[in-house]
């Protein structure tokens, strides 16, 4: 009675059989928290990419700052422009508030995150301004 | 360098009339013809695996109904075939007290046992070759030489194995049951490959994700940063809304904004000589925006304070 019983061969390959089904649907279950995983970070990609892009890219708010405050109407209110490591500072001791309106009107509808603003009025016409950008 | 020990085991004839054993050790097996059928013939193959194939055509009109394993093997020119119920000789076994751990080899009395005349197996039986075919004939028909003398007996390579549920599960049943198992584990195999090259490739595109958008190495850090930008955009929406709140009130003539200012995340707002109806248009604004805001009415002045 040496030889190998074929029931033992079976019941062998039953318990293979299911050694490999419990890994497959451990893997399976890996697969669905890899595939969330995936699906979490490809959305948290997108929006932070989308407000980095906004609030944290620096040349791109100087660029953008630049341009406004190149207008023509912006030139002759003597605006200060200081740059920092955090972002950037605007600074007029007396501007018209027409030259204001300008100014706000495209910070306000721009992306830009203004951390500090003082606008205080001077007469009719005249306001001074301090405001910080940060980025 | 492998060397097997080939320990010789004492040997006991199995006959429906020998005695009940109480065995210690392990021992050989004789099967007496009356638990066989044996049938010696030439036959057109080579080997006695290609004969076995044809036994049970061959032993067809012999047997009764019952699930029979077939066995074979040569002697010179002639095929010496056996056709035999392992459940007949399993239960012989255990009627006779002897448990299968105890079974070392079986094997049938035709390949065992070669003598001259008869031999006396037991009160009312002997044996004796007819023509070769070792027969069971009752004592009185043959007069014997002697009794069967096992302790003489040298076994030969010609053991069966008795399959214990082949009563319940024939062999072929039990083949087609291990292919499909294999089968399935196969498959089962492949389908973990592919699970696995899924995860690996959805772990790397991951990895990508994380290279591509320049992001932090962890998920903290980086759930971290959305948090912080999420914090800004939402006070900056705050901002606007709250400063064309206040831009957007009209002011009658003589009343005026003196101040706008943004410090530590607080909006505050000053104006001078506002009238009872410009105070109550502006707080409206601002409760149907839901707004919150603390005011405070100082000498001329109304001072406004809003959160962001």
């Amino acid at each position: 009675m040496k030889r190998i019983n074929p029931l033992h061969i079976g019941l062998l390959l039953v318990v293979i059989l299911l050694f490999l089904i419990v890994q497959l649907n451990s893997t399976k279950s890996d697969l669905q928290d890899v595939s969330n995983e995936y699906a979490s970070t490809k959305q948290l990609v997108s929006k932070l990419s989308s407000l980095k892009s906004i609030y944290g890219d620096k040349n791109k708010i100087k660029k953008a700052l630049k341009k406004v405050l190149d207008q023509k109407s912006l030139k002759s209110a003597n605006i200060t422009e200081k740059s920092t490591k955090k972002g950037i500072a605007l600074s007029s001791p007396s501007m018209s508030k027409k030259a204001l309106d300008t100014l706000m009107s495209k910070i306000l509808n721009g992306s830009y995150n203004v951390s500090k603003l003082k606008i205080k009025k001077l007469s009719d016409e005249k306001v001074s301004l301090d405001m910080e950008i940060k980025w | 360098m492998f060397t097997k020990f080939n320990k010789k085991h004492k040997s006991i004839f199995l006959d429906p009339n020998t005695q009940k054993y109480d065995l210690d050790e392990k021992v050989n097996v004789i099967l007496s013809p009356a638990y066989y059928w044996v049938k010696r013939l030439t036959l057109p193959v080579k080997y006695a695996r290609d004969a076995k194939k044809l036994l049970p055509s061959i032993f067809e009109d012999t047997l009764t109904d019952g699930n029979y394993s077939y066995s074979a093997y040569k002697d010179g020119e002639y095929f010496f075939a056996f056709a035999y119920d392992d459940k007949v000789i399993l239960d012989a076994l255990e009627a006779k007290g002897i448990s299968l751990s105890n079974v070392a080899d079986v094997f049938f009395a035709q390949s065992e046992l070669d003598f001259d005349g008869a031999l006396k197996v037991n009160e009312t039986q002997s044996v004796y070759f007819k023509d070769d075919i070792l027969v069971l004939l009752p004592c009185c028909w043959i007069e014997e030489s002697g009794s069967l003398d096992l302790e003489q007996i040298e076994t030969s390579k010609h053991s069966i194995t008795l399959a214990q549920f082949g009563h319940i599960i024939d062999s072929k049943s039990l083949y087609k049951i291990g292919v499909i198992l294999s089968m399935l584990i196969v498959l089962v195999i492949v389908e973990l490959f592919i699970t696995n090259k899924k995860v690996d490739d959805l772990v790397s595109k991951k990895d990508n994700l994380f290279e591509k958008a320049k992001l932090q190495s962890t998920m903290f850090q980086n759930k971290a940063t959305l948090k912080k930008y999420k914090t800004i955009h939402t006070s900056q929406m705050k901002l606007r809304e709250y400063v064309s709140i206040i831009l957007s009130s009209k002011l009658k003539s003589g009343e005026s904004l003196k101040l706008i200012s943004l410090k530590n995340k607080k909006l505050s707002v000053e104006f001078s000589a506002l009238s009872q109806s410009t105070i109550n248009k502006i707080v409206k604004k601002l409760k149907l925006k839901k707004v919150e805001y603390k005011s405070e009415q100082k000498d001329n002045s109304w001072n406004l304070e809003m959160k962001i």
